[in-house]
């Protein structure tokens, strides 16, 4: 193995420093554009016509229908029960935003490209991210499908409904969710699978994001964890825009989620660093 | 069934994610009796939503793990080694279908000790008896319609599409958390066809007394539960063994065992 001297190492700093502001931007669009692309035809997993029918046609409406029909069944009670529906029909993004997200590393194993895609000395943001943008697109349209189930199915209301509003807390919420899932997606780096913490958090909003009850009737230990996803502040958007809410009146909510959601991202960042260096440390990075 | 519990014990993180579902099921649902409380829910709710929680634990094993049996053989490459081994498909396949249901069965163990112990869950049966009776039949049921699902797997490498379609409408089909009867009509020809509807109807009169299920729609009792749902299972082991025969033939013809 050749070790490169100091001054074999000088010339590579000068030209790291000559690079301008410009440059950079541009080779950082430059792999994201790459990584949006190869994200689509990446994810075989997810990008296959069954897929697409379980997550549209299936997954929403049944899980609208299960907790719909269990709050019937607890309160007697349509109000209580369309409440869950709403929650749902957000939450039902979780396949796309959080469980493939997730398995977005786990998967590279899997085919074993993530050791090429680890060695290559592409800015690791613009990688991550660009691969998980195909699935901002799929979160919001399952989540529209499943207001649509909503409206014909459950019965709810959308007469006052504040589409922009609306339309906007979906596709906040989309993106922001898309940082939760690159934040677990980190994880598989290290472990062998993040199948596992991806279940957890693919489910677990259902419980602690005021999904189908208010976090408030939490305990207050688990609120936290609540207030952390940005699904919840997703939630509480959506329920305002069906009631009437506009834009500038979930402005104090969305500015909320969106900070939640950036914070997430940065936190899931700086988890992958570590992770790639831990895994390359202990040379974990190939076990699936 | 031993191979299968050697692999689980090798690598157990495959069955976590089945169980998952269930539990957080469950939470909410206890959540929901718990804050309804001023609608006078009382302990026999909390036990029915705990039971309903461990039984969708045991769907959750029994439609995974059990489509997953022949799924992981295409996926390792051991497929092949299977179908040629001397034994039948079928015998091979149902050991790891009984092995998965069992996993299934801890689970709602699992589930019914956090109901106790954070919800405060009461374990009074009304009938252990009659109750430790249905839940072993139940077990026998859903894994005989684990079985009959798998032969999918031998045909098709999507499989996975119908296990992840599975999960929560067989939550909602068998009345695991709530009365079948608030199904929408056309949908409860689909539920009582299904064995472990009158499985776990006869596992919620065991515990807690209520006919909780069909309500006004069948009265039934315990026993007839139980005939019903023995009636369905030995038909769903009848057309296990005759489409485990067409099946394998079929993907050894089609020559697509290997695809995955």
């Amino acid at each position: 193995m050749t070790v490169a001297t100091e001054e074999e190492k000088q010339p590579e700093k000068t030209l790291a420093e000559k690079e301008t502001l410009a440059k950079k931007v541009a080779l950082f669009y430059r792999v994201f554009s790459g990584s949006v692309l190869f994200g689509r035809k990446g994810t075989i997993l997810w990008d296959s016509w069954e897929m697409w029918i379980m997550q549209i046609f299936i997954t929403p409406p049944a899980e609208m229908a299960f907790f719909f029909l269990l709050a019937i069944a607890v309160y007697h009670d349509l109000t209580q029960a369309q409440f869950t529906v709403i929650g749902n029909a957000v939450q039902s993004m979780s396949f796309a935003a959080v469980f493939a997200v997730a398995n977005i590393t786990s998967q590279d194993k899997w085919q074993g490209t993530l050791q090429t895609l680890i060695v290559t000395p592409a800015n690791r943001m613009a990688l991550f991210i660009g691969r998980a943008m195909f699935q901002i697109f799929m979160s919001a349209l399952i989540t529209a499908a499943a207001f649509i189930y909503a409206d014909f199915v459950f019965g709810i209301n959308f007469a006052h409904a504040n589409y922009l509003a609306l339309g906007i807390a979906i596709v906040l919420t989309s993106v922001m969710m898309i940082s939760f899932g690159l934040l677990i997606s980190s994880i598989g780096l290290f472990m062998r699978t993040a199948m596992i913490v991806a279940n957890i958090f693919l489910f677990l909003t259902m419980l602690v994001s005021g999904v189908n009850f208010p976090v408030q009737a939490l305990p207050l230990w688990l609120q936290p964890v609540g207030w952390a996803i940005p699904m919840t502040y997703g939630v509480l958007a959506a329920r305002g825009a069906i009631m009437g809410a506009s834009v500038l009146s979930l402005g104090t909510i969305l500015l909320k989620e969106l900070i939640d959601g950036i914070t997430v991202l940065f936190v899931g960042y700086f988890l992958m660093k570590g992770f790639e260096r831990l895994a390359r440390k202990s040379g974990r990075l190939e076990e699936y | 069934m031993v191979l299968s519990a050697k692999n689980f014990v090798a690598d157990p993180q495959f069955v976590i994610p089945c169980i998952i579902a269930p539990f957080i099921f469950t939470m909410v649902s206890l959540f929901f009796i718990v804050s309804s409380s001023s609608n006078n829910v009382g302990a026999s709710a909390l036990l029915a939503a705990v039971l309903g929680g461990g039984l969708m634990g045991v769907w959750g094993t029994t439609v995974y793990g059990s489509a997953n049996s022949i799924g992981f053989d295409r996926w390792n490459g051991t497929m092949e080694a299977t179908l040629a081994a001397p034994s039948p498909l079928i015998w091979i396949v149902l050991g790891r279908v009984l092995w998965n249901t069992f996993i299934g069965v801890i689970n709602g163990f699992i589930v019914l000790g956090i109901g106790m112990t954070w919800f405060r869950v009461g374990v009074g049966l009304l009938n252990p008896g009659l109750f430790v009776l249905a839940t072993i039949l139940t077990y026998v049921s859903m894994s005989s319609f684990g079985l009959m699902l798998s032969t999918v797997y031998v045909l098709s490498r999507k499989g996975g599409f119908i296990e992840n379609s599975m999960e929560i409408p067989v939550y909602i089909a068998t009345g695991t958390s709530f009365a079948v009867a608030l199904l929408p009509f056309y949908a409860l020809p689909i539920s009582f066809i299904i064995g472990p509807t009158w499985g776990i109807e006869a596992i919620k009169r065991a515990a807690v007394g209520t006919a909780y299920a069909y309500g006004p729609l069948l009265p039934t009792g315990y026993w007839t539960d139980i005939a019903f749902m023995l009636v369905a299972t030995l038909a769903y082991f009848a057309l296990s063994f005759i489409l485990f025969q067409r099946v394998e033939t079929i993907a050894k013809k089609n020559g697509t065992i290997e695809e995955y």
